[in-house]
């Protein structure tokens, strides 16, 4: 079976090789989506082993996730995995994130950082907001109670979910985590989490969402449904 | 007086800029007449305010002046918010001209490849 694995990219250049080089031995290919970066994201991506594709324009998250994900299909992939580029991510989950789909127990598999495994640095506010969007997730989007991470940007889909994926998800920014959890838990697909090692630095809290976030997603989401 | 004479003369202007769009048909017919009915109206009230408690009586509201504030601010919200939505739009738009341009370039340099 054929992995590619999708890795969204902005203003990454410090760390994206590093991200690239962890990955690329765990994968068939590895598809950087740099999102209009100002910096020289492309240049080290490439240069560590990665494709890369352009956004000209920032367009977020959920944007270039989509944009991998087409490329993905369209090399021919049979699993494509969502990974994030700055390093959160512990590459070695790969291979638990792939298993339940080579051993066709699974469309999706998601990686939940609320399964057993401590995750290095997250904040307590954090864990708190998490615990609140599973509610919210549950009650406002009719996302599944036992889904144990609302937000999670760790997940492995094969080529029947990447399809549903494309075709019924919009969001670009933030609330894309939200969305894609709603779309791939949908009874049509089968679904599992597995445990991943989440590790949080100084870097990678500073960008990543904030706890105040959480309103401009539920903002985002209505504003989806509406539109 | 100066203020109704300084806001009517606002509302002619908007009133005649209207008619200008229409013709040059950046505006159909129907939104112009819809805008017309909005200045003429508007200009009805600042000579007749009078006429703004009547209705304000109907809708239980004491003063005219408040009828109107209260007015003016669902409708701006609604505007707003149709500004939003207007705005969510165009930007899903723009996101997959970008899409499809990234695409196209990888597939290119994909071929040049091999």
């Amino acid at each position: 079976m054929k992995v590619i694995a999708v890795m969204p990219a902005f203003q990454e250049a410090k760390r994206i090789a590093e991200a690239v080089r962890g990955v690329r031995p765990r994968v068939d290919e590895l598809v950087v989506v740099d999102d209009g970066s100002s910096d020289q994201t492309a240049k080290e991506a490439r240069a560590a082993g990665a494709f890369v594709i352009r956004h000209r324009v920032n367009r977020g998250q959920g944007a270039a996730l989509r944009t991998g994900t087409q490329a993905a299909l369209n090399r021919k992939a049979d699993i494509v995995v969502h990974i994030d580029a700055d390093g959160q991510h512990d590459p070695q989950d790969i291979a638990a994130l792939l298993q339940p789909i080579k051993g066709q127990r699974a469309d999706v598999v998601f990686g939940s950082r609320f399964l057993g495994i401590q995750s290095d640095g997250m904040p307590l506010v954090r864990r708190v907001v998490l615990r609140g969007g599973r509610v919210f997730n549950a009650y406002a989007l009719g996302i599944p109670k036992r889904v144990t991470d609302a937000q999670t940007g760790s997940r492995a889909l094969n080529r029947r979910a990447a399809t549903r994926l494309l075709e019924r998800t919009t969001q670009d920014g933030r609330a894309h985590c939200s969305e894609m959890l709603k779309v791939l838990t949908d009874p049509a697909l089968h679904w599992c989490e597995v445990p991943i090692h989440v590790r949080y630095t100084a870097d990678t809290l500073a960008k990543g969402n904030q706890t105040w976030h959480a309103a401009e997603i539920v903002w985002k989401l209505f504003l989806g449904k509406v539109s | 007086m100066l203020i109704q004479l300084v806001l009517t003369f606002v509302l002619l202007v908007a009133f005649l800029t209207t008619w200008k769009r229409a013709r040059q048909r950046a505006i159909g017919f129907g939104e112009a007449l819809m805008w017309s009915v909005v200045w003429v109206s508007a200009d009805g009230v600042i000579w007749r305010p009078a006429f703004t408690t009547k209705i304000a009586h109907i809708f239980g509201v004491g003063r005219g002046v408040d009828f109107i504030v209260y007015t003016a601010v669902v409708v701006l919200l609604l505007l707003v918010f149709q500004l939003h939505l207007a705005h969510e739009r165009l930007q899903r738009t723009l996101t997959k001209l970008v899409q499809r341009d990234a695409l196209h370039e990888f597939e290119q340099e994909m071929k040049t490849k091999k």
